[in-house]
């Protein structure tokens, strides 16, 4: 999807973070992405190793954890969970009517700072 | 230290179209984001609909799009108050863009407020810029498999016009497969068949704006 902008997004939590806090430094960033969010972890890593240079978070890794899809068939109210971000059809029975309940996070969750 | 934090990344764009919301309520405009992909006739359509309209209710336009004037000069000619915005390259309107431009609309004077997102059937589904609904346009001849490789956008719309129906005869397009598919996914979507060339279905997609406008609190 956009992943600068999201990049971006997480780097500002984090100094936010630092500042209202008075932490100097970013060790790591946690994040939780949606296999459905549209976001490619790599380009997202490379897009925040660059623009990291020059913060508190120049030596932070950042650390992505992937959320599966995972959801209610509204047709045979079977629970499915897969890795496949554009799910459209229920694994068990093949209806398109689907309550997805997890893959589209895009959330920072914990930050590790000094 | 470990800090718990949980927050989520697009937070400011979500947090900027909640205040555009509240202006926009607070000024009684009803607005809707209108996206669906390049040349499925979102421009014919709002064409068509403001001169269906014919000033029963003010009518106002935000054109998104990646370079040019075109659509907005297309809106002016109608006596619509409009202004452009110019992406630069971006593929959809986000909250920001909208902040930017609304006050130079009339909005007091604006029942109804079109934001055209960029042609796209992807990314403008996953930015709210602070409208009440969401609406798209899929033309016949893009073709019927689209509710199934693009679902976000037919799941979060209230309404998909199908704009083209004149040309059902030429295409392969079968409108009961996109109807099928856009409902699975999306049950309590309305649907509109038009035709911005023959003026078949205008009406009743109008008399449904009617309806959903006039019912805003």
């Amino acid at each position: 999807m956009h992943e600068v902008g999201i990049a971006q997004g997480i780097l500002d939590i984090a100094l936010n973070t630092c500042k209202n806090n008075n932490y100097t430094k970013v060790d790591s960033i946690k994040v939780r992405i949606g296999k459905a969010a549209g976001v490619l972890p790599d380009s997202l890593i490379f897009a925040f190793e660059t623009m990291k240079i020059g913060t508190e978070a120049e030596n932070a890794t950042l650390i992505i954890e992937e959320v599966p899809v995972s959801g209610v068939c509204n047709s045979c109210k079977e629970n499915f969970s897969v890795d496949d971000p554009y799910i459209i059809q229920c694994p068990n029975c093949g209806n398109i009517s689907l309550r997805i309940d997890t893959g589209r996070e895009l959330n920072v969750y914990e930050l590790e700072v000094s | 230290m470990k800090v718990k934090v949980v927050t989520n990344i697009l937070e400011a764009n979500d947090r900027l179209a909640a205040e555009n919301q509240k202006i926009f309520d607070e000024l009684g405009v009803f607005v809707i984001n209108l996206m669906s992909g390049p040349g499925a006739g979102k421009t014919s359509v709002l064409e068509s609909t403001i001169k269906e309209v014919n000033g029963k209710i003010k009518i106002g336009v935000i054109e998104g799009d990646i370079a040019g004037d075109d659509d907005a000069r297309r809106i002016e000619s109608l006596n619509i108050p409009v202004v452009q915005i110019n992406t630069g390259g971006a593929c959809h309107l986000d909250a920001n863009m909208i902040r930017v431009v609304m006050n130079e609309l009339p909005l007091k004077d604006i029942d109804l407020l079109f934001i055209e997102n960029v042609g796209n059937l992807v990314c403008p589904a996953e930015f709210n810029v602070g409208e009440d609904i969401k609406v798209m346009l899929l033309s016949i001849a893009e073709g019927h498999d689209k509710p199934l490789k693009y679902p976000l956008m037919f799941q979060t719309s209230s309404a998909l016009i199908l704009n083209k129906i004149d040309l059902l005869p030429y295409t392969n397009a079968d409108i009961q497969k996109i109807k099928k598919d856009a409902l699975s996914l999306n049950p309590g979507l309305k649907i509109f068949e038009v035709s911005c060339k023959t003026g078949e279905g205008v009406s009743e997609w109008v008399k449904w704006l009617y309806s959903i406008v006039n019912n805003k609190p």
